[in-house]
C-alpha cells in the first residue's frame, strides 16, 4: 500500500466515523423530537438552515458539473487534470445535500415516489427533482467512461453537452423556486436563475481548488505538472472573474434593496450592518479576489487554497442570507409577530451542515481512493 | 357546480375572535394552528395611535400559487366547489406551499410547540396522527386535509369542506339563518356575532355574496399577486380597511 493510498484510506475512515457519530446524533434527536428540533416556525421562516445546506451543496454540485463539462468541451488537454475530480466531487457534494434534504422533509420516502408520479409540470420543484435524477445518472455514466486513464475528451463531447444543459437547468430551476415569488421582493427577480448559475460556477471553481490541494495534503510539490500548470495558468484568472461576477450580483441586489421602498426589502437595512454580511463581502469575496488578481499571490498554493476556502464559506453565508432573508418579513401575521423575524439555527440544524460536509468528504475520499481522480497523467 | 366564496364586512367585524375559536373547535386545530385568525395591528405613533384588526382565513384562490408550486400535486383545487385542499396522503412536507402562499395561511405543525405544555405530548396519538384531542369532530378525510393531520404534512383551512360539500344541491347562499342550511355553513361564518361574514356561490349571479361584492365594492387581498382570492372584503371606511402592508407595526408603517 503506497503512502498516498494510506492517506486516502485514513481520510475515508475518519469521514465515515464522523458520518456515523453525527448521523447517530441527528437521527437520535429527530427520532425523539421530530422537526421540533429545528428552529423554523409557522411565523414565517419555513425553510431554515437545512434547506440552505441542501441548496448550497446542490449548486456547488451543478457548478462542478458545469466546469467538468466545459473543460471537456473547450478545455483541451489543459483542463484534463480536473475533469474527473470535478465530476466526482459533483456527485459527492450532491449526496451531502440530498442527505440533509431527506432529513428535512416531512415524508422523504414518499417524496421518492410521489414526485415522479405526480407530473406536476407547473412546479419548479418537480422539474428540479426530476432533472436531478437524470443528472446523477449522466454523471455516473460520465465517470464510468473516464475510468480508463487514456479517456478521450473528444468522444465525451456529446455527453458533456448533456451534463452542461442538465446542470444549468437544475441551477436555473433552483433560482426560479425563489425568484418567482413576486410577493417576496427580497427574493423576486428575473435575474436570480442567472445569478445562481454564476454562483454555482464560482462554487465549483472554489471546490476544485480546495479539494485538489486536499488530495495532495496541501503539498504543491506533490501535485502533477499538469495540475500545477493549470492552477498557475488560466484558472486563477477564471476564479477571479467568477468572484467578481458573483460580487456584482450581490452588490447589485444590495443597492436595489437599500434604495427600494417595497415592503420586504427592509431586510437589507438590517443585513448590511450584520458582521456575517460584512465578513462575506470583505473576507469571503474581496480578499480572495485580491489574492487571485495580484501577480505576487495568484500562483501561490497557500493563496489559492485560502482563497478557495474563503469563497466556499462566503457562498454558504450568501446562500443563508438569501434564503433566510426572503422569509424574515412575515406574511400577514399581525402585531404579535415582529416586523422582522429572528432566526438562529438549532444545534440539530448545525449538525446537519456537519453531516453534509462529512458525507461529501467520505464519498470524495472514496473516489480519491478508487478512481485515481486527476492522477492518470 | 358552485364556486364557494366568502365575504367579510370589515365595518361589522369587532375582532372578537369567535371565528378563530369556532374554527379551532370545529376542526380540532392545535394552539398556533390558526387556520382562521383575526390579526391585530397598531397603526400610527403616540399620541395618534389606533388599533386595527383584520380577519384572515385561507383565500381559497382561483389561481392558487400553493397549488402551482406543489411538486406532488398534494395541494389541489377541487373543481367541485373551488376549495383549495391538501391530500395528506401525497404531501411530502417540503413546505414550498407555505413559502409560496402570500397570505401566510398554511401550517406545518411538527415544529416546536408555540405554547407549553406541548399538546402533542399531553394528548398523544397512537394512530400516527399529530395528536389525539379528548373531544374531536367525527370528520376525517386525509385526502382532503380534513380531520387531524398525520406527521410531516402541511395543513390549511378547508372552508369547512366536511360541512359545505354536503349542502343541498342548488343551495346558493349558505346562511346560518336558514334553518335547513345552517349545518352546512362554515364554522367561522356561523358563529360570527355581528354577522360580518357571508358565504355563498360566487358563480351564481343572484347570490347574496355577489350582491354584496357589487353593492359595496368588495376587494380581494393582495390581488396583484394574481392568485385571485375567493374571499372578498367590504370596507366602507368606518372600521378596519384591507391592509396594504404585511407588517404594520413600527413608526414608519403609520
Amino acid at each position: 500500500m503506497t503512502k498516498t493510498t494510506t492517506k486516502e484510506l485514513g481520510t475515508l475512515i475518519l469521514a465515515l466515523i464522523g458520518v456515523g457519530i453525527v448521523g447517530y446524533l441527528v437521527l437520535q434527536t429527530l427520532g425523539g423530537q421530530g422537526h421540533a428540533a429545528f428552529n423554523t416556525t409557522n411565523l414565517g421562516v419555513h425553510w431554515g438552515l437545512p434547506i440552505v445546506v441542501y441548496d448550497y451543496f446542490l449548486l456547488t454540485s451543478t457548478g462542478l458539473a458545469m466546469i467538468a463539462a466545459l473543460a471537456i468541451l473547450f478545455g483541451s488537454e489543459t483542463f484534463r487534470p480536473i475533469v474527473k475530480r470535478a465530476a466526482w466531487l459533483a456527485l459527492a457534494g450532491l449526496a451531502g445535500g440530498v442527505v440533509v434534504l431527506m432529513l428535512e422533509l416531512g415524508h422523504p420516502l414518499r417524496a421518492l415516489v410521489a414526485i415522479p408520479t405526480s407530473f406536476a409540470f407547473e412546479s419548479p420543484l418537480y422539474w428540479k427533482a426530476m432533472t436531478i435524477g437524470v443528472y446523477v445518472l449522466a454523471l455516473l455514466i460520465l465517470i464510468a467512461r473516464m475510468l480508463k486513464p487514456d479517456w478521450d475528451a473528444k468522444a465525451l463531447r456529446a455527453h458533456a453537452i448533456v451534463i452542461l444543459v442538465l446542470a444549468m437547468f437544475i441551477t436555473a430551476a433552483a433560482g426560479v423556486v425563489y425568484g418567482s415569488n413576486s410577493f417576496r421582493p427580497f427574493w423576486a427577480s428575473g435575474d436570480i436563475p442567472v445569478a445562481f448559475i454564476f454562483e454555482s460556477l464560482l462554487g465549483g471553481l472554489a471546490f476544485i481548488y480546495f479539494f485538489t490541494y486536499l488530495a495532495y495534503a496541501f503539498d504543491a510539490d506533490a501535485m502533477p505538472e499538469g495540475v500545477k500548470r493549470l492552477f498557475n495558468g488560466a484558472l486563477p484568472g477564471l476564479f477571479a472573474l467568477a468572484i467578481f461576477v458573483h460580487l456584482l450580483f450581490v452588490l447589485a441586489r444590495m443597492v436595489n434593496g437599500l434604495y427600494g421602498n417595497v415592503e420586504g426589502l427592509q431586510v437589507w437595512q438590517q443585513m448590511v450592518s450584520s458582521p456575517l454580511f460584512l465578513a462575506e463581502i470583505f473576507i469571503g469575496l474581496l480578499l480572495p479576489l485580491v489574492l487571485m488578481l495580484l501577480a505576487a499571490t495568484r500562483s501561490r498554493p497557500w493563496a489559492q487554497a485560502l482563497a478557495a476556502l474563503l469563497v466556499m464559506n462566503a457562498l454558504l453565508i450568501s446562500r443563508y442570507e438569501y434564503i433566510i432573508g426572503g422569509q424574515l418579513v412575515p406574511m400577514f401575521k399581525g402585531t404579535w409577530a415582529p416586523d422582522l423575524l429572528s432566526y438562529m439555527p438549532s444545534t440539530t440544524e448545525w449538525l446537519l451542515l456537519l453531516l453534509a460536509i462529512l458525507v461529501s468528504n467520505a464519498i470524495n475520499a472514496f473516489g480519491e481512493l478508487t478512481l485515481r481522480l486527476g492522477r492518470e497523467r | 357546480m358552485a364556486k364557494w366564496g366568502m365575504v367579510i364586512d370589515l365595518d361589522k367585524c369587532t375582532g372578537c375572535q369567535a371565528c378563530t375559536t369556532a374554527c379551532t373547535m370545529e376542526n380540532d386545530r392545535m394552539p398556533g394552528e390558526n387556520w382562521q385568525d383575526v390579526l391585530f395591528y397598531t397603526e400610527g405613533t403616540y399620541p395618534n395611535v389606533s388599533m386595527k384588526w383584520f380577519p384572515r382565513p385561507c383565500m381559497h384562490c382561483e389561481h392558487p400559487s400553493c397549488v402551482s408550486v406543489c411538486p406532488t400535486k398534494a395541494t389541489y383545487k377541487d373543481p367541485n366547489g373551488g376549495f383549495v385542499l391538501v391530500d395528506w396522503n401525497k404531501c411530502i412536507g417540503c413546505k414550498y406551499c407555505q413559502v409560496a402562499c402570500p397570505y401566510g395561511v398554511r401550517f406545518y405543525m411538527d415544529e416546536r410547540a408555540v405554547i407549553q405544555p406541548d399538546i402533542r405530548t399531553v394528548f398523544p396519538s397512537n394512530n400516527d396522527r399529530l395528536w389525539d384531542p379528548p373531544y374531536k369532530g367525527p370528520q376525517d378525510d386525509p385526502s382532503r386535509g380534513v380531520g387531524i393531520q398525520p406527521h410531516g404534512v402541511v395543513s390549511k383551512c378547508t372552508f369547512c369542506y366536511h360541512k359545505v360539500s354536503k349542502a343541498p344541491a342548488g343551495a346558493v347562499d349558505l346562511d346560518e339563518d336558514i334553518p335547513e342550511l345552517k349545518e352546512h355553513v362554515p364554522a367561522c361564518v356561523r358563529v360570527c356575532p355581528p354577522k360580518a361574514r357571508f358565504f355563498g356561490d360566487l358563480d351564481h349571479p343572484d347570490s347574496y355574496v355577489n350582491k354584496l361584492i357589487a353593492d359595496k365594492r368588495g376587494v380581494r387581498l393582495k390581488d396583484e399577486t394574481g392568485n385571485k382570492p375567493q374571499v372578498y372584503y367590504l370596507s366602507g371606511g368606518a372600521a378596519a380597511a384591507v391592509p396594504a402592508l404585511r407588517s404594520m407595526t413600527g413608526p414608519d408603517k403609520a
